[in-house]
């Protein structure tokens, strides 16, 4: 395999990883993604206090979401930062955490119409308090 | 009785167009810029009607499919690499389609991913071996069409017709041009993927078509591919409507459902999860007898659906080995919808070893005679070999530039 060959595998590895340091950009992105999840996961619980879910969509769903938030958590908690940003990355692994419990939560509780509608607002400070860390 | 075989071939198309690259990539699409995209997809759509009306053409008139074309127009050696490249997104493919007809299936029952994994794999091992190939086709076609409930959220979600009209004409407004072009490579490379050409001119081939058939042939790829596109825009416009707006970038399968539960509730997505099972479904058959047709077709085995496993051995043993092999890949618990990204940016990187040929071959008289392209479809034809050029070259460079669309 020739060097050019090396390195774009090379790149290709490290594009999908969520290894490295995380500096302002890593920051942005990734409070972007929590909150996705926490905005998605409002979504899902607004439907289910309507009952216009099912539950083993939800069950599955919820989970999928929480896992992807859990992991998050554990990346942000420990990866080394930029200087000056520290702070804010551990702060997006706390949100990313409670966004996963929350998400745990209706995970469990697929059909209670009333512990959906109780996860309906924070999910959605949830995600108005990651974008205001990504900024 | 013609009216009515166009009619099954037109539904088996819609049903059949959409699978998890133009799920994945639409939605997405649709959650990032809005409906600025949506003219890729006409361009996407126009591509794939060009070159499955010339595949079914040069099919019906001399009976070859798309890899005998390559092995005679491109040489032992250049078309095994063509072979090659387009088995390897094939199997990529065919792991990524499994996956996500699993997730449904999970998201359906609420049952173990792995253990759904078995199921369908199961499932299409006897579906493929007892069924006949036209109600493979059909089955998974009509099933399908439970998509078009996405097209019936996309209008319960009130989006802004003035933008989606303005999204029809070339425009960009956004900071971020390389993601933007990204998003373009990765629709066109979805509404193009090589495999359904594949499997469009080996469908001519294994249905018996001959010149009487070209009106056919050209009735199923414009109407039923175009209707396909409908859908295509449907999933363009929930992923702009509703998830631009509360910046929920879908990652999952579940994500795209839910495109459909909030406007519609819980029938919406039962539909949306029976429309994507049976749309996903579809395309992994399709993967698979792609595979088993080129590998067959390259080394001039006895090959078909049509015939008996016994009477095509080393067909039947291809497909039940990609079967195999497919089942593992997604076993060792591959993301299905990461996978399909890659899948279809390395399928776009493919394809002009797949469409060079079969314009080639269009264009001979000697196996053509009188039904040779036209000069709409030769200039058709050119034109979409130049942006078929132009996304094979772009299409990794703007993957590694975006982080596979992240940045």
């Amino acid at each position: 395999m020739n060097r050019g060959a090396l390195a774009l595998v090379l790149v290709l590895a490290l594009s999908g990883c969520n290894g490295g340091t995380v500096d302002e950009h890593a920051l942005k992105r990734d409070s972007e993604k929590v909150g996705s999840l926490a905005s998605e996961g409002s979504l899902l619980a607004n439907d289910v206090s309507k009952g216009a879910s099912t539950k083993y969509f939800v069950r599955v769903h919820a989970k999928e979401m929480s896992q992807a938030a859990s992991d998050l958590q554990n990346a942000l908690a420990i990866r080394p930062t930029s200087p000056g940003i520290k702070r804010d990355v551990r702060k997006l692994s706390k949100l990313a955490g409670k966004v996963s419990e929350e998400l745990e939560r209706l995970h469990l509780h697929p059909t209670d119409r009333g512990v959906a509608a109780s996860l309906k607002e924070p999910l959605k400070a949830d995600a108005d308090a990651a974008d205001q860390l990504g900024k | 009785m013609k009216i009515f075989q166009v009619a099954l071939g037109i539904l088996a198309a819609i049903g059949g167009f959409v699978d998890i690259g133009d799920l994945v990539f639409n939605v997405a699409a649709g959650a990032t810029f809005g409906y600025q995209l949506l003219w890729v997809v006409v361009i996407g759509v126009v591509g794939i009607i060009v070159y499955s009306e010339m595949c079914g053409r040069v099919a019906a008139v001399s009976g070859k499919a798309v890899f005998d074309a390559v092995r005679e127009r491109l040489g032992f050696k250049v078309g095994l690499v063509a072979l090659i490249s387009a088995q390897v997104v094939n199997l990529m493919t065919l792991t990524a389609e499994i996956g996500g007809v699993a997730i449904c299936l999970q998201l359906l029952s609420g049952l173990s991913y792995r253990w759904m994994i078995l199921v369908a794999g199961v499932a299409f091992a006897i579906v493929v071996w007892v069924t006949p190939f036209e109600w493979v086709e059909r089955i998974f076609g009509y099933g399908g069409l439970c998509m078009l409930v996405f097209a019936v959220a996309a209008v319960k979600l009130h989006p802004s017709w003035g933008a989606v009209a303005h999204g029809f004409v070339p425009h960009m407004d956004t900071q971020s041009p390389l993601l933007y072009a990204y998003f373009a490579i990765g629709l066109l490379g979805a509404a193009m993927t090589p495999y359904e050409v594949y499997f469009y001119s080996s469908g001519g081939v294994e249905e018996r078509w001959g010149p009487k058939d070209l009106g056919l042939n050209r009735v199923n790829a414009q109407i039923g591919y175009g209707l396909g596109g409908f859908l295509s825009f449907s999933l363009m416009i929930v992923g702009g409507a509703l998830f631009l707006e509360k910046g929920v970038q879908p990652e999952f399968l579940g994500s795209i459902a839910l495109g459909v539960e909030v406007p519609l509730g819980q029938i919406g997505l039962l539909l949306a999860l029976v429309g994507i099972l049976f749309a996903v479904g579809g395309a992994s058959i399709d993967t698979l007898f792609s595979g088993a047709y080129n590998l067959a077709q390259f080394l001039g085995w006895e090959w078909g659906r049509y015939r008996h496993p016994r009477g095509a051995p080393r067909f039947t043993v291809t497909w039940l080995v990609l079967l195999v092999l497919a089942l593992g890949a997604v076993m060792t618990g591959v993301d299905p919808v990461q996978l399909t990204e890659y899948a279809v940016i390395f399928s776009a990187v493919a394809l002009p070893l797949t469409y060079i040929p079969i314009f080639l071959v269009a264009n001979d008289r000697s196996y053509m005679r009188e039904y040779t392209n036209g000069r709409l479809g030769n200039v058709l034809g050119l034109v979409y070999l130049v942006v078929i050029m132009v996304i094979a070259l772009t299409a990794v460079p703007l993957m590694i530039l975006t982080n596979v669309g992240q940045n």
